[in-house]
């Protein structure tokens, strides 16, 4: 990661519709501006005009505003590109961005740019230190999720592929004294052919969003019959759960995903948190359990005629009487749904939290509809700070830039294995795309391969 | 007390011992080299070999840093390889076999012939130190030594366990009592200490070997020449090696004395090298396989004693002189020495500078295998390294080192100072992000010019040195300028026709196109200064390996800046906010250098790096308003 790149990021939160900004920052800034049809741009003035990407198609039209350095908000050259908010929109300006030469920000690191051309309080160190951690920890977590299912399950089937090969070459090259079975041309050949092709069908998986779940993940939670499933039908607006008043009704995880005025989110259904000697009901309240500790957000369901006096310290004492030794290592952030308001006839209402101490409180009933309102648009705030511009969005571009990076050294292998057959210069492509995977998939070292090469071939005169 | 003060003093005379003395000698300081008998400087205690993969790189550069490695190995080498000679030049590497004898002959030579060097005889028993600075040595009579700056290249010997079967003794080798009173001083003072255990064969008397039943190994032709200022006409004769294999009965008769290896019974703490396994090891870990390579290698030309590879062990002789001889052509084998395990007290690199000088106590520097490593080439790249800032710290001058972009050396150090070693670390071509890069052939044009200005270097290597470079330089540039047209003796010459002019060296771009090719053209013609086959092989691979060469030159650039940012040394980690517990653990035990040392320690993330980058600048913002 080197502090000369030109690194790049959307400064917006994505939704549907709006306008979104891409931001870049560095030397390249200019130039790339440039090649995507901004013509000459002055200091500080908006000039509008078309994106055009590689055949000089328009992709969209905005504005270009550039800042020259060091007067700017990071210090560096800063052209921000405005355009249309939706999804698609940006997802091609900015690959074609960084088709252009720059690089997808670290989290946290345009601040971190600003912090050490001193265009921040070189005293608020810690404040910046925070920022970085807090957007890196969240920048992991969605990496995490959006490598879940089939998809992770390929990238690491591809790693070990790689790894098996590159331990093969390794060791012929290293070890060449040693009579450990080698691989013969042919098989070369054949492994970084299914190399490729294993790992362009990952790229269009990737690309067509198969690794993307896109929005927050917002989990329903409660005590039995706290009214948890009528609070998920009202806001998908369709009857997906099935609602009574036996308490335990909902045995497995619900999820529905909606768009709150095009934003994304996913609602999951759990079942009522209490101890139960019923297997399937245990098995629920697991999952509840796991839902909630990978939740962006809970929604603590109450019915009105049973408040609890600290619903924060009751959730957590309810979670450490049932999750027994495990240990929830950090609780996401809960918000009070006070249910069933009906029952005694109050109004709905909102007490937004004032600090991080305290809880936000939404009064509602999910029967009548009556303030459900009042918790999309409390959603929507949320899921808007929180998918900020180190969204899951720039999760899963990280992982297609990663993988492009890959695909093109395999496939420079394959050429040079034709041209030259220079084993050192094979070991080099595919080193080239470790590195690149290694960025979704954790750090191979040398020092691992030859662990691998030792445990598997008999080394040693 | 000795009468004379020094600058440096080395205590050791092995291979780091001999680097580090000759290049604090060569570098104009008052060096004393103090070895426990100065009948074996320079002694190979393991195999008789200097080179290999990776290793050969190692002993390249230290050649072209003016060290002496090189010179005596061409002088002593009975068996040349080019290995990898078919895979490109980055990963072809040189190895030899050498006479024994004939190499320490050679090495006690230069430390005698070296001017500014002296050469004294006494075991080191203890440091002189004062404020936690080392001022000098005191022997085993009690006489002291003072220097500015002090060297240990003590090997094997800091509190040395010989394992034969179950027996134990103490000894740094076979035949050579350790340096415990060394051991337990140092053992006493703020270094982090472990144990490792590393092997040997038993040796045979080549007499006694059936070798028609062996394949045959000879050396290349032409014979390779180690030295850039070496010459064919130093070798001495010229012999082969054999190759040959466990049976059956042998693994029988090892797996059936299993339960007297001090392996196996638990007697043997140290970790020994993954890369090394004992024979017993292999048998054991590779149950599948029913033989074993053993290479046969001659101890020397006036010796008939051979060195069998592949076959180290530390069962008891009974069983070693059983095993021996169900080896195919070994079935009346006479054992002349038996193998044996070792193991040794070595000291935590991390706690080292990336100039080998350690953090505890100043003015003292460690090489060799008190770092945890093994090999004689590993050794003598950190004896040279230590010795030339052992030098320079002496006289007040800055210390310097090499990256790892730049050598093996500086990968072998900065991996040692980084991340520690569990085993005992040999290099491998693997380690080197930048194998393309590092290559034999041109270790003279990464490193003679900075040891040149470094003092390293005498007038005969530069300009040697310079006319290489100049004739490479010069010939690239004419051939740049040549253009070449499409034409039928060209398509005849490669088959494929040229659609468009190109020039001569564009030309030399092309796989399977030779330099010789290249200037046998008629457009071309030849050279008027004289083109030598190495100037030639430098051409062309710097001109096939273009692409490859820029991208990982643009890599450095893009890591030099974090490179270049060095760590306060008493930076206090635990008290920067937001790092894990984890990091911070990692960070105090190494104490990087700089930022590019700290994001190479494992577990290093790259929001933890961009955090020391935020503390640093606060810190030198700070710095600055205070001055």
């Amino acid at each position: 990661m080197s502090e000369r790149d030109t690194i790049v990021a959307v400064a917006t939160p994505i939704g549907r519709g709006g306008v979104a900004i891409i931001r870049l920052s560095g030397e390249a800034s200019l130039s790339i501006a440039k090649e995507l049809g901004s013509g000459d741009l002055t200091p500080r003035v908006a000039h509008y005009g078309s994106f055009l990407d590689e055949n000089d198609t328009v992709l969209d039209l905005g504005l270009f505003l550039y800042f020259k350095a060091p007067h700017s908000f990071t210090g560096e050259d800063v052209v921000e590109l405005q355009c249309h908010g939706g999804p698609v929109v940006v997802d091609r300006l900015l690959q074609r961005v960084v088709n252009l030469g720059a690089r997808l920000a670290e989290p946290g690191e345009f601040s971190k740019r600003a912090f050490l051309n001193e265009k921040l309080d070189l005293t608020q160190a810690e404040a910046i230190a925070d920022l970085i951690n807090s957007s890196s920890l969240q920048a992991a977590k969605l990496a995490i999720r959006s490598l879940q299912g089939e998809f992770a399950h390929t990238i690491h089937q591809f790693k070990e592929k790689l790894i098996e090969l590159r331990l093969y070459i390794e060791g012929a090259i290293d070890f060449v004294d040693e009579d450990i079975e080698l691989l013969n041309q042919g098989n070369i050949k054949n492994r970084l052919e299914e190399l490729v092709h294993l790992l362009q069908r990952i790229q269009r998986e990737a690309k067509q969003g198969h690794c993307l779940q896109e929005g927050v993940t917002v989990v329903i939670a409660g005590l039995p019959n706290a009214g948890k499933s009528s609070l998920l039908n009202a806001l998908s607006g369709r009857e997906s759960a099935i609602v009574t008043d036996i308490p335990g009704t909902t045995r497995d995880l619900l999820r529905e995903y909606i768009h709150i005025d095009g934003i994304p989110l996913h609602i999951v259904d759990t079942a009522g948190l209490r101890k139960t000697s019923d297997k399937i009901e245990k098995e629920g309240v697991a999952r509840a359990l796991t839902a909630i500790v990978e939740a962006d957000q809970i929604l603590w369901v109450q019915p009105v005629n049973d408040k609890q006096a600290d619903p924060r310290k009751a959730f957590e004492e309810l979670i450490k009487s049932i999750a027994k030794e495990e240990v929830l290592v950090e609780i996401p952030p809960l918000t009070v749904i006070t249910n069933k308001i009906d029952l005694i006839g109050e109004s709905a209402s909102i007490s937004k939290a004032q600090d991080s101490y305290h809880l936000s409180e939404i009064a509602l009933s999910a029967k009548t509809g009556e303030g459900v309102e009042l918790l999309r648009q409390h959603l929507k705030a949320l899921s808007g700070y929180t998918s900020d511009t180190e969204g899951l969005f720039l999760a899963r571009e990280r992982h297609l830039e990663a993988i492009a990076e890959a695909c093109h050294a395999l496939m420079a292998a394959q050429t040079e294995w034709i041209a030259t057959g220079a084993l050192e210069l094979i070991a080099e492509c595919l080193r080239q795309a470790q590195l690149a995977l290694d960025r979704i998939t954790g750090v191979v070292t040398s020092d691992d391969l030859l662990g691998e090469i030792f445990s598997r071939f008999c080394i040693g005169k | 007390m000795f009468p004379e003060i020094f600058d440096v003093i080395i205590v050791g005379g092995g291979h780091a011992g001999t680097e580090a003395a000759m290049a604090s000698a060569r570098m104009g300081a008052k060096t004393l080299l103090l070895t426990h008998n100065i009948e074996t400087l320079g002694q190979m205690s393991c195999n008789p070999a200097i080179g290999g993969i990776g290793k050969g790189h190692l002993v390249k550069e230290i050649d072209a840093m003016g060290g002496v490695m090189a010179r005596a190995i061409d002088k002593a080498g009975i068996h040349f390889r080019i290995l990898n000679a078919s895979k490109g030049p980055a990963v072809r590497a040189t190895r030899a076999q050498a006479c024994r004898v004939l190499y320490k002959q050679t090495i006690r030579r230069f430390l005698e012939e070296q001017p500014n060097l002296t050469l004294f005889q006494q075991a080191a028993d203890d440091l002189i130190v004062e404020q936690g600075c080392v001022k000098g040595v005191v022997t085993q009579l009690g006489l002291r030594f003072y220097a500015k700056t002090v060297v240990l290249t003590v090997g094997t010997f800091l509190g040395g366990i010989i394992h034969i079967g179950n027996t134990q003794q103490e000894g740094g080798r076979a035949g050579d009592k350790p340096s415990n009173a060394l051991a337990k001083r140092l053992r006493a003072l703020p270094f982090r200490v472990a144990r490792l255990k590393t092997g040997t064969p038993p040796r045979i008397d080549g007499n006694t070997l059936d070798y028609t039943k062996m394949l045959e190994q000879a050396g290349d032709t032409p014979t390779p020449v180690f030295s850039g200022t070496g010459n064919l006409s130093d070798h001495p004769k010229q012999v082969s090696c054999y190759i040959t294999k466990t049976t059956e009965k042998t693994h029988d008769i090892i797996r059936n004395g299993l339960h007297e290896s001090p392996l196996y019974t638990g007697k043997i703490e140290g970790i020994g090298p993954r890369y090394c396994p004992s024979i017993e090891d292999k048998v054991v870990r590779f149950a599948d396989k029913n033989s074993h390579q053993i290479f046969v290698e001659p101890e020397g030309l006036d010796t008939h004693e051979i060195y069998p590879n592949g076959i180290s062990t530390s069962l008891p002789f009974h069983t070693q002189i059983a095993f021996v001889r169900s080896i195919v052509g070994f079935e009346k084998a006479h054992i002349t020495r038996p193998g044996y395990a070792i193991e040794y007290d070595f000291f935590d690199p991390r706690d080292l500078h990336p100039w080998l000088e350690t953090k505890p106590l100043q003015n003292l520097f460690f090489a060799g295998q008190i770092n945890g490593t093994t090999g004689y080439e590993e050794a003598a790249a950190q004896g040279l390294i230590a010795g030339l800032n052992a030098a320079r710290k002496a006289f007040g001058q800055a210390v310097w080192y090499p990256r790892r972009d730049q050598a093996y050396m500086g990968v072998l150090i900065d991996d040692l100072i980084s991340r520690g070693t569990q085993e005992p670390y040999r290099m491998f071509t693997s380690r080197a992000e930048y194998r393309l890069l590092l290559r034999e052939d041109n270790a003279d044009l990464r490193l003679t010019d900075m040891a040149r200005q470094l003092g390293l270097v005498n007038d005969e290597q530069w300009q040697s040195f310079l006319s290489k470079r100049t004739a490479v330089e010069n010939e690239m540039k004419r051939l740049s300028a040549i253009w070449i047209n499409p034409s039928e003796e060209m398509t005849i010459q490669y088959g494929q026709p040229l659609t468009k002019s190109v020039t001569a060296l564009d030309l030399l771009r092309r796989p399977g196109v030779k330099y010789q090719d290249v200037v046998s053209l008629s457009a071309v013609a030849k050279s008027e200064t004289e083109i030598t086959p190495l100037v030639a092989e430098q051409i062309e691979i710097q001109v096939k390996y273009s692409g490859y060469i820029v991208r990982q030159e643009e890599e450095i650039k893009r890591q030099q800046r974090q490179e270049e940012t060095v760590l306060p040394e008493n930076m206090d980690f635990s008290a920067l906010s937001g790092l894990s517990n984890e990091v911070i653990e990692k960070l105090n035990k190494v104490k990087p250098a700089t930022l590019g040392q700290a994001s190479r320690i494992p577990g290093m993330t790259p929001a933890a790096v961009s955090l020391l980058l935020v503390y640093l600048k606060k810190y030198t913002y700070q710095a600055k308003k205070r001055a």
